[in-house]
């Protein structure tokens, strides 16, 4: 600790603790609180009735989420797994893509850049509006692409079969500017000098990406990966609008908010689920975490 | 020799035009796209769902302006994005600088606890019921209560302010500046660039808040755009002109401030990304990444931009006067 120099000596003892004083307040109450809070509710049930009671049934809700017959848990759990790995290797693959196709001098391809980048700055409900109406099965410019090559037709986000994947594309196509920055970065830290050893020594596009970029863009990678699995384990707005967990889609994010804040309204149950989703993220974050950096030392 | 500048010419062709297919055919068509049916008439649209418009309408957006609510929303929306973001930046530059200082005790133990915080379960169904019990839901001021204590951008400040050199506040207090009359006059300026980064995103965050509003506002008249736009879609489920031209109206402002802000905002994911993969406890690297980031692409511009914002701060009380000052003394 170090004495604070601003103001007499009798002021200079509190008025750091008046300044860090209301945003500590304000976290305490808005972020701490209720972050805590989930695991006590998470041991209750209670409904969302204005005035109902809250009570206390130890582990009740953990119980009936894992025993029960027809457990939509389990379903919930192995859907975000694939929603994420789904949405992480695509995008690590697509914006790696990319951003080795798009990073070149010149204003061309800074809008280039730019148009790629676009998607995220909408609203999840922009997104949802446009895709609701690209993917509908009656009018929409992917049903007639569809009939007119094949003959066939589609329900898109109303078929089970290909409603999870065609979100995990939808995600991809919002996202994958993102990842592009992030590699464009780690593309720009690369010594130009490794480049022009690499092609003295006769090394071809191949080589040159597998032995110098691809290591050397392990940081990013780290960052890519980490971010867009964390994001899609705890990402439920997307799926809400399109499907609202129907036809396949639940995840444990969407699950929790339908129990929560649809018809049931059970806060005590949709406690217990933002536990699962919580232990889900913090168990695979600390798995990928552990795991690339020790690839990131390696390389 | 001339057979090689022609390669090479052709190759970059090549490359422009995959570029462009792909950057505009996948990224921007969809909305292009969109933009097209909120021209068509409704019965032109049934004729012909995917081409061009016959005969071009405005009719579309007259009445998703008035039947969807939409000039009340984007008032919302402004006002649930600007204000919160202004606070929280404010209050996490004073809860910043005492703890990158080290001013008070136990302010290291108070940093790993606001980390150690990030990692705890999403809390939005206790913040439902808290904001019922204090009289926070469905109201606009609680709404902007709830939101305005997020503390984003609070980590990367501290990283950012031990940039700032310590001599600094010594001299300042020698000088009898106060505490609050330097965190506002010296140190909110020399944190610019990072503040306006943040103010950036924090506000596109908030514009763009779906779940928050669904569950803390159920007064249609206190909604902001993204909720409003989400009741419209399904109030209108299948007039596809009504509901492009509806998107179209609320896409528009952030496409303006894309627009204008473009380069800042790619730069920023850049920057300030790279920067989070350095630990932020540690005390030098975050600062020592955000200087580098910027210098490692070619970007002549914005380095004569930053040099004329550094011009127009000479005339600002500016840390290096203090510091020729301190000299003096």
């Amino acid at each position: 600790m170090t004495a604070c120099p601003f103001g007499t000596r009798r002021t200079r003892r509190w008025i750091p603790w008046l300044s860090i004083s209301v945003p500590t307040l304000g976290w305490l109450v808005f972020v701490l609180y209720p972050s805590a809070a989930t695991i006590y509710y998470s041991l209750t049930q209670y409904s969302g009735v204005p005035g109902a009671p809250v009570n206390y049934c130890g582990l009740c809700n953990y119980q009936q989420a894992f025993t029960s017959l027809s457990s939509q848990t389990w379903a919930a759990l192995k859907v975000t797994l694939v929603y994420a790995a789904g949405v992480t290797v695509l995008q690590i693959v697509i914006g790696l893509g990319l951003a080795l196709l798009l990073n070149r001098r010149g204003r061309l391809f800074s809008l280039y850049r730019a148009l790629v980048f676009m998607p995220q700055i909408f609203s999840v409900t922009i997104v949802a509006a446009l895709f609701s109406l690209i993917l509908d099965p009656v009018s929409g410019p992917a049903e007639k692409i569809l009939h007119g090559l094949f003959g066939a037709s589609s329900a898109f986000l109303g078929d089970s079969s290909i409603s999870l994947p065609l979100i995990i594309l939808i995600n991809v196509w919002m996202f994958s500017g993102y990842t592009m920055l992030i590699y464009v970065a780690g593309l720009r830290r690369i010594p130009p000098e490794l480049y022009e050893a690499a092609s003295l020594d006769g090394c071809g596009w191949w080589s040159r990406f597998r032995r110098i970029t691809w290591p050397m863009l392990a940081a990013s990678t780290t960052v890519n990966v980490f971010l867009t699995a964390m994001g899609c384990l705890g990402e439920y707005a997307l799926i809400l609008l399109l499907t609202d967990g129907q036809f396949g889609t639940q995840t444990i994010g969407m699950y929790m908010f339908q129990q929560a804040f649809g018809q049931q309204s059970q806060l005590g149950y949709g406690s217990m689920l933002a536990m699962l989703q919580f232990a889900m993220t913090l168990v695979i974050g600390g798995v990928l975490l552990f795991t690339l950096r020790r690839r990131e030392v390696q390389l | 020799m001339r057979r090689n500048a022609r390669d090479r010419l052709l190759r970059a062709l090549g490359v422009h035009s995959v570029s462009f297919v792909i950057s505009a055919g996948l990224f921007a068509l969809p909305i292009v796209y969109l933009t097209l049916q909120s021209f068509k008439s409704y019965t032109g649209f049934l004729e012909d769902p995917t081409g061009l418009p016959t005969s071009w309408t405005f009719s579309n957006f007259t009445s998703a302006w008035t039947e969807g609510n939409f000039g009340t929303e984007l008032v919302n929306s402004l006002i649930y994005a600007t204000i919160p973001d202004a606070v929280t930046l404010l209050l996490g530059v004073f809860l910043a600088f005492p703890i990158s200082r080290g001013y008070f005790k136990f302010s290291n133990a108070l940093y790993a606890f606001f980390v150690f915080s990030g990692f705890l379960p999403a809390g939005l169904i206790p913040l439902f019921v808290e904001a019922r019990a204090l009289h926070l839901y469905n109201s606009q001021l609680g709404y902007l209560v709830l939101t305005s204590f997020a503390g984003a951008g609070f980590f990367f400040f501290v990283g950012y302010i031990k940039s700032i050199p310590r001599e600094l506040d010594e001299a300042a207090a020698l000088e009898g500046c106060g505490y609050f009359r330097f965190i506002t006059r010296i140190i909110i300026p020399q944190m610019r660039p990072a503040l306006a980064a943040f103010a950036v995103f924090g506000f596109i965050a908030s514009w763009n808040n779906l779940i928050l509003p669904l569950v803390m506002l159920s007064s249609q008249s206190l909604w902001p755009v993204t909720r409003g736009l989400y009741g419209f879609m399904s109030q209108y489920s299948t007039q596809w002109p009504l509901i492009a031209a509806g998107t179209i109206i609320v896409a528009i402002p952030v496409l303006i401030l894309f627009v204008l802000l473009q380069r800042h905002l790619v730069e920023g994911v850049a920057g300030g990304a790279v920067a989070g993969t350095q630990p932020v406890t540690q005390t030098g690297p975050s600062t020592a990444t955000y200087t580098e980031t910027p210098a490692a692409g070619p970007r002549v511009p914005r380095r004569a931009k930053e040099e004329r914002s550094h011009e127009r701060g000479q005339a600002t009380p500016d840390y290096r006067n203090v510091h020729q000052e301190s000299g003096a003394i």
